[in-house]
Order: C-alpha cells, then structure tokens, then sequence
C-alpha cells in the first residue's frame, strides 16, 4: 500500500513521442467536436457540392431499370420507375437543407428574441408570454405540423416558417431563464449603473454569456428541423412532389418493402441519421469545450 | 505532552494538466494532545492540502510521501478500510461551509446520530440521547427542541456549532478544522472559536486549525506554524510568534492585517506564485524587503535562534516587535460640504408571498437619515441581515425605496428618465466579488473601455491610452488588458473592477464588501489603494462592510446599523474611542485590535515546540 501512495514520478517520456502525445491529447479532447464537424462537412457537401460531381438528372426515368439494385451504371440502384436513386439523394439533400436550415435560423432567431424579451421585460409581459409559450409547448408539434400543412399549400417557404414556428418555444424557454438567472449578476448590475439600455445589456452583456448555450442549442435546432421534415416528407406533407427530400425517398422506399428495395431505404435513412448525428455531436463538442466558462 | 498527530516530511503533489505538481513540500508539524495549532497560509500555501492529506480526501491522482503518525500508527500505510475507521472515530473534521457540508433535506439530529453510528452502531434511543448532549455541549440554545430541526433552520452560526457537533460525535483525538469561522460575522465568529477552544480543553483533544487569518488565532491558539507557496515559513509558539516574529512573511503579513485604528497597513508587493512556478530558493524571496542575492538561490535553513523558528537566511532580529503599533490621530473630522444626502430611507422586501398567501412585508431599512460629505469616506458596518447592502443598494437607485435620496441637492425621485439616468452614472459601485462584477467573455480592455465609450468619453483622448491610464491608476501593467477576467487573480480582477468604476468618472463610489473575498495580504494592497485613489481624485465612498476593522481603517465617518435601523453614527475616532452602544461596543470588541506598545510578550523559556525537523 505504502509502495503505492509513495509512487515516484513517471520518467519523462522523449520528445518525438511526447509531441505525438500531446497532438492526441489535443484530438482526444476535442474527439466529439471533430467527429460532429467532419460529419457536419460531409452532410452538406452531400446536398450542396455533390449535385455539381454527379450532374445526373434525378428525374430521368429508364422504364428498363426499374427496381434495379446498385450497378456500374446506377451507383445506388433505382427506384420503381427506374430513377437513378443516387442522383434522387443528393437532389433530395439539397431539399431538405435549403428548408430545414433557414427554419433553424428563424426558430433561433424568434427563440433568442421572446426569451430575451421575456427575461427583461416587466413582469406582466413575462408572464404573459411565458403563460403564451406554454399554450404553444401544450400541443403536440406533430399534430400542429398536420394541421398547418393542410391547411396552407406547401411550398418551400410555407414549410420553413411552419418548422420554424414548432421549435423556436423550447430555446425561448430556456434564453428567458438563463436571461434571469445573469440580470442579477454583479457586472450586469454594474453596467445598469452606467446607464446602459436593457436592449444594450442583452446585446453586449447577457448574449456574451449565453454564447455557448445558444451555439450549442442551435446545433441542436437544425438537427431537429432535418428530423422534423424528414417526419413530415415520410407523412407526405414535407416537399411536394416531383420534389423529393430524404424522408419522401425513404417512405418511397418503405412503401414497396416487400420487394425487400434495401438500396432505396437504407442510404436515406443513413444520410438522415448522420445528418442528426452530425449537429447533435457539434453541439456536444462545443459544450464541452466552450461550456465550463461562464 | 505527546504528541497526537506528526506530519513528517509530507509532501503531497496533485495533478494539474498533463503532469504532476508539488503543492506541498516537506512538511514537519506536530500536534499535542489538548493543544490548538493553527496552520496559517493565504490561499495556494498548501494549508488544506495538508490538512485533508490527514484525513486522505485527497483529489483523484494526488501523491503523498512522508509520514503521517496519529500516535503511534502510521497513517500512510492504511488502506482505504482503515482510513474510513479514523475518520470521523479517531479525527474529526469541521469545514468550512456549514451548510454545504450538512445534508439539507434531513433532521440534524438524524445525522449527528448517524455519525455516532457509523462507528459505534447501537440503537437509534442511544444515538439520540448522544445527538441531544452533543447539542447542549455545543452551546445550542434548548437543544432538545431543536433536534429535529433542518439545517436551514438554523443561522450560519449556530450550523457551525452542529457541524461541530456531529464531528464530536465519536470523541476524536483529534479535530481538524478547516476554515470554520470563514465567512461569519465577526462576532459569530469570535464565538465559534471560542467554543472549540473550550471543547479542546475539555476533550484534551488536539485542534488542527487551518486558517487564512491570522488574527482569528490570535487569542485562542497554542501553536502557530505559517506556510508559504507549500514550505514552512515559520512555526512555533503563538506566544513568541505575535510579539516576536522572525520571518518577513510573518512579519509582512502581521502588519497586514487591518486593526481598529491602525495608521496605514503594510503592503506586500506582487503575487502569491503558482504551484508550477514557485522560485528556486527561499519562496517568498521574489516579494521580501530584506532579499539578498542568495535568498533566492538557497533554501533557507530553520533559524532557531528565537521564540520561533523560521526558515529564514536573514531572520528579523531576536527581539524584534512587528511595527503594527502606530495609531493614527483621528480628531473629530473637518466639516465637508454635504454631497449625498439620505432623508428618511424605508426600504421593504415582500417575502414570503405566493399564487394563494399575500406578501408580507419586511422592512429592510427603517428610516435612515444620514449625509455624505464630499470627499468624505462613510463607513456602514453590521452584521448579515442588518441592511447594509440594501442600504448600498438603495443610494445606487437598484431598488425601490421610501423617503429621499439627493445629490447635490437633486433629488433623484423627482428627476426625469433622462435626468435620473445621468445623475445615477455618478454613483458607481464595486463589489464583493470581482469574479461575479466582471463578464467572464469579455476581455478587460473592452470591461474597461464600456464606460468610457458610454459616457461619451470616447473623444478626449485614444480609449485604448485612457484604459492604458486607469490600468496604471489601479498598478496594473497595460498588457492584463488582452486578458479574460478569469485569467488574472482576485486581487487583480478587484483592480480591475475598481478602474471600470472610475472609468465613469464618478464622485461616489459605492465599495460593498470590496476586500472580504480576497486574501490577507490583496486585502491590504487594495484597502491602500482606494485610501490613495480618494485623496488624488477626490472621491468619495460609501464603504459597506462587516469588518469593522478594515471600516476603521478607511472611514473618516461610521455608522453602525442592526436590524434596518441606524444604532449610532459618529466620528471614527470617537467610535472607536468611545463607543455609545453596546452593540457597537461588541463590534469593536470583536475586531483585531492594535497591541499596545507597552503591552509585554515575554520570550518563552520552554523549547520551541509544535514542529521539529
């Protein structure tokens, strides 16, 4: 025991090994960062960059082809009216990108905004919109997003404000908290002192605190609208057809799952899975690296 | 007398990064049965290392060599089985956050039994009836009535003296005691150490007491060993220490210190270094006055010479007397222009109150009148609860309030927006803890450079050369600028708080409880530095504190407050002198007092005991 406790310290290790060590220490605490930001940069080069490297019409149909599995000619097979399924992918990623993206900016935005709202504003208005807010959380998205969707025609534009208006309450909740619990803190009072604007300290002073929460949670925000239009495409009210997105290929794909079309269900749940994966690892990379500062 | 506990040669090292780091080197000290050494050290000297290393609580990866003997058995050689037998059974321990060290959400009485229990068993009657002496023992008004009470029901004096309690449940050996009396009022604090050196005296048990402070030990302690950046500086008994210390960090920090009346504290210039970068030689070297060029290349051998040994090249002489004996000459104070003028001040808190019960109101202030002169530094001192933040709270128009508060004959109530706005900018304020009053992301050039641009002092001259000026006017180096708040020290990030107030340019600063999260030695720095701030600039301060000696020391005038109301309010000299109230008197009392120069601390004729090496 006493051998134990009296342990000598470990020689030094040489230079060219300690210096691998350190770059391995160095990825070892960022491993999750990395892993999210290389998944992140492989999803959107997938729906942005890879269209333009395989320029093939995913709306050509080869009657011949139908159902066929992966070939020379066909990367990723084709689906039931002989479409090339790898060409439908990337078209399809491009889709679900340019909608759930920008709906992840505007749940951020509306998010950060009545939080912040909420948080510094009189105590009625408060309790107005938080009381506001838990009407909105009350309903099921789903059932929200079923009955917009067939209310309204769906275009893109129609379903970026609609994913946008089921995800922004849950950060609004959470900025308007964190929004209380820093008001009270030393150097916001202090600033209060020198005159400064409620508008001025939520800009300078308490958006530079939250940083790492509202990076992180907006990480989150986009993997929820991918996952939130993949739902919505595989209950065919997401992108409109001849449009297609991952969730309308796999609900294509599951549809015909007696003729057991893996090709066609399992590189779009793939993407969509490495799509959730990517943000979620991003914000737990950034958490843990940018977190602890506060 | 034999000894309880021997630390011999215990070094300890913790891991910080990528490698291992000494915290603690060579320690040799000795604990006496029925004896209380105090282990003094500012924070980073290794003082509750070692005293955790004792009890083997030590972070994950720490080392230990050396020997630790608690009579005769070599506590080192225990594995983890045998050490939970010592805790607790053979050394007990008190920390210094009563509260967090009490479980909230069950009976004290359930858990002074529990500690009985672990090591005695027996039934739940027997534990009790030990919970209920334990109690009354510990000094708990109608002990058998409150043995079912929570921890929160209790004040943050009175949890101490549970914690205590529940320590002594098995009757130790030996009692560490980690900081107690940290972060209670003066007077509570008087108290608790009171009490556990009564209970030492009655247990003939050895009392371990780490403390940052060396005037809490001033009265009660036998022994007193001093550590420095993880060495033994000097140690011996507490006797010879306070009349003739010998080593100048003793003495350095001795002087620091602030006491009723004192003329002007001692200041010790730079930091405390980093464990990773601790000097070669004597530690203290790099900030002592009396360094050669071999100090800082030699560790110092002990120099037994005197009533103390220190590990000193050049020890202070033999009989050499600290020079804390200056009283400053305080006459009533000059009349001054009055500047902020307070009439009938009534601030109430709803408490209580929820969806069904309405609010009762509770009055916080109760009708203060009171004035500040220009240039004129008003003292407030109380306790916990007495009203004295809100009462700083309430000139820095952050709250509501009744009556008035006027500036320069402006009355703040009947300004406009606009008006208020501006007249509000030239009140500023500092407060107790830096780290909570800077933001965490920003760096200091840009917390400095705010006020300057949002006073519109922007043109007068580059901000960057102005936020260099107030840099300096604090003695900061320009470089700390590029800097996050949390990179620098306490005393540094409260530097830096006290240039963003004046970069405001204000003529009242409101310092609430500016020094009491800093050390000894910053504390002192610091309380020179507003002295010397105020009489270049002109400033005056409301300083808002517990410490009635550091209030003494800075306020020209004191006004006392208990219970939301004022209890006497009068010249320094004269409170100090002569207080009125006895209440006051009790403040006073409590306090670090100024030896008296006549006062005799005779060399002790017996060997120095408390540590050999």
């Amino acid at each position: 025991m006493s051998d134990q406790l009296m342990t000598e310290a470990i020689a030094q290790p040489g230079m060219p090994s300690a210096r691998m060590g350190r770059l391995f220490d160095w990825a070892s605490d960022r491993s999750t960062l990395i892993i999210g930001l290389t998944l992140s940069a492989l999803v959107l080069f997938l729906g942005f960059v890879a269209p333009f490297i395989y320029p093939v019409d995913p709306f050509a149909i080869h009657p011949n082809h139908a159902l066929e599995g992966p070939s020379r000619m066909f990367p990723l097979g084709t689906d039931e009216l002989g479409r090339d399924e790898l060409a439908l992918l990337l078209s399809g990623g491009l889709a679900t990108l340019i909608v759930s993206l920008p709906s992840a900016v505007l749940a951020f935005v509306v998010g950060v905004a009545y939080g912040l709202a909420s948080g510094l504003g009189p105590v009625w208005l408060d309790r107005l919109l938080m009381r506001l807010l838990d009407a909105v959380l009350a309903l099921p998205s789903l059932i929200i997003l079923l009955f917009f969707a067939s209310l309204v025609s769906l275009t893109n534009t129609s379903l970026i404000l609609l994913l946008g208006f089921i995800a922004w309450p849950s950060l609004a909740r959470l900025v308007r908290n964190e929004t209380m619990a820093q008001k009270g803190r030393d150097f916001v009072l202090a600033t209060e002192q020198l005159g400064a604007s409620r508008f001025y300290i939520a800009r300078v002073h308490l958006l530079r605190v939250m940083a790492p929460i509202l990076v992180v949670n907006g990480t989150f925000m986009v993997g929820d609208a991918i996952f939130a239009l993949s739902a919505l495409s595989f209950l065919g009210l997401g992108v409109q057809p001849p449009q297609v997105s991952w969730g309308s290929l796999l609900e294509t794909g599951l549809d015909i799952i007696a003729l057991d079309p893996w090709w066609m269900i399992l590189p779009p749940g793939i993407v969509v899975f490495a799509a959730l994966l990517a943000a979620s690892l991003t914000g737990q990379g950034l958490l843990l690296r940018w977190g602890n500062r506060r | 007398m034999s000894a309880m506990l021997r630390l011999e040669n215990l070094s300890v090292s913790l891991t910080r990064g990528r490698g291992n780091v000494a915290i603690l080197d060579e320690l040799n000290l000795s604990v006496n049965r029925g004896e209380m050494l105090a282990l003094v050290g500012e924070s980073g000297s290794g003082k509750t290392i070692a005293a955790l290393s004792v009890m083997r609580l030590l972070p994950k990866g720490a080392k230990i060599s050396g020997h630790i003997w608690l009579e005769d058995d070599d506590l080192t050689l225990k594995d983890e089985a045998g050490m939970r037998k010592v805790r607790g059974r053979d050394v007990g321990m008190v920390f210094q956050n009563p509260l967090a060290a009490l479980n909230p959400s069950r009976t004290v009485s359930l858990q002074i039994e529990e500690a009985w229990r672990i090591h005695n068993g027996g039934s739940q009657k027997v534990a009790r009836g030990r919970a209920l002496e334990l109690l009354g023992e510990v000094g708990i008004p109608n002990p058998a009535g409150r043995l079912d009470d929570y921890p929160h029901q209790f004040s943050g004096g009175m949890r101490q003296r549970v914690m205590i309690a529940m320590s002594l449940a098995c009757s130790p050996k030996l009692l560490i005691a980690d900081e107690p009396t940290t972060g209670l009022d003066p007077l509570v604090a008087r108290q608790i150490m009171a009490l556990i050196a009564r209970l030492r005296r009655e247990h003939d048990m050895g009392v371990l007491f780490v403390t940052h402070d060396l005037s809490v030990v001033e009265e009660h302690a036998d022994a007193i060993h001093v550590l420095y950046a993880g060495r033994s500086v000097e140690w011996g008994t507490a006797r010879g220490f306070f009349g003739h210390p010998r080593h100048p960090y003793s003495e350095a920090l001795l002087g620091s210190v602030a006491r009723v009346g004192q003329a002007r504290l001692q200041n010790i210039p730079g930091n405390l270094p980093e464990p990773e970068s601790r000097p070669q030689g004597c530690r203290f070297a790099p900030r002592c006055d009396y360094r050669q060029p071999e100090c800082e290349v030699l560790l110092p051998p002990p120099d037994t010479n005197g009533a103390t040994a220190a590990a000193c090249l050049f020890p202070l002489p033999v009989n050499a007397r600290p020079d804390i004996f200056a009283m400053v000459e305080q006459g009533p104070s000059a009349f001054r222009k009055p500047q902020l003028e307070i009439t009938h001040l009534v601030v109430n808190y709803a408490s209580g109150g929820g969806l069904f019960s309405r609010a009762k109101p509770f009055k916080a202030l109760n009708d203060i009148t009171l004035s500040l002169g220009q240039g004129e530094c008003l003292g407030v001192v109380g306790e916990s609860g007495s009203g004295k933040s809100t009462f700083g709270r309430a000139v820095l128009q952050m709250i509501g309030y009744e009556g008035s508060i006027s500036l320069d004959g402006k009355d703040f109530s009947k300004l406009g927006r606009p008006g208020r706005r501006v007249q509000r900018r030239r009140i500023q304020v500092v407060f107790q803890d830096p780290r909570e009053s800077l933001n965490p992301r920003m760096r200091i050039k840009d917390i400095i450079a705010e006020p300057i641009r949002m006073i519109g002092a922007a043109g007068k001259a580059p901000v960057a050369q102005q936020v260099a000026n107030l840099l300096g006017r604090v003695g900061l180096n320009p470089e700390i600028g590029e800097l996050l708040p949390g990179d620098v020290s306490g005393g540094q990030a409260q530097r830096i708080a006290i240039a963003r107030a004046l970069a405001a340019e204000p003529e009242i600063i409101v310092l609430d409880e500016p020094t009491s999260a800093l050390d000894v030695s910053t504390q002192a720095m610091l309380l020179n530095l507003l002295k010397d701030l105020a009489i270049e600039g002109g400033l005056s301060y409301i300083l808002i504190s517990h410490d009635f000696a550091v209030v003494s020391y800075m306020a020209d005038r004191i006004v006392v407050l208990n219970a939301g109301r004022v209890v006497e309010v009068n010249d320094a000299g004269s409170i100090i002198t002569a207080p009125q109230n006895d209440y006051t008197k009790a403040l006073v009392d409590a306090a670090p007092q100024l030896r008296a120069p006549n006062r005799e601390y005779p060399l002790p004729t017996q060997n120095v005991t408390g540590s050999a090496i």
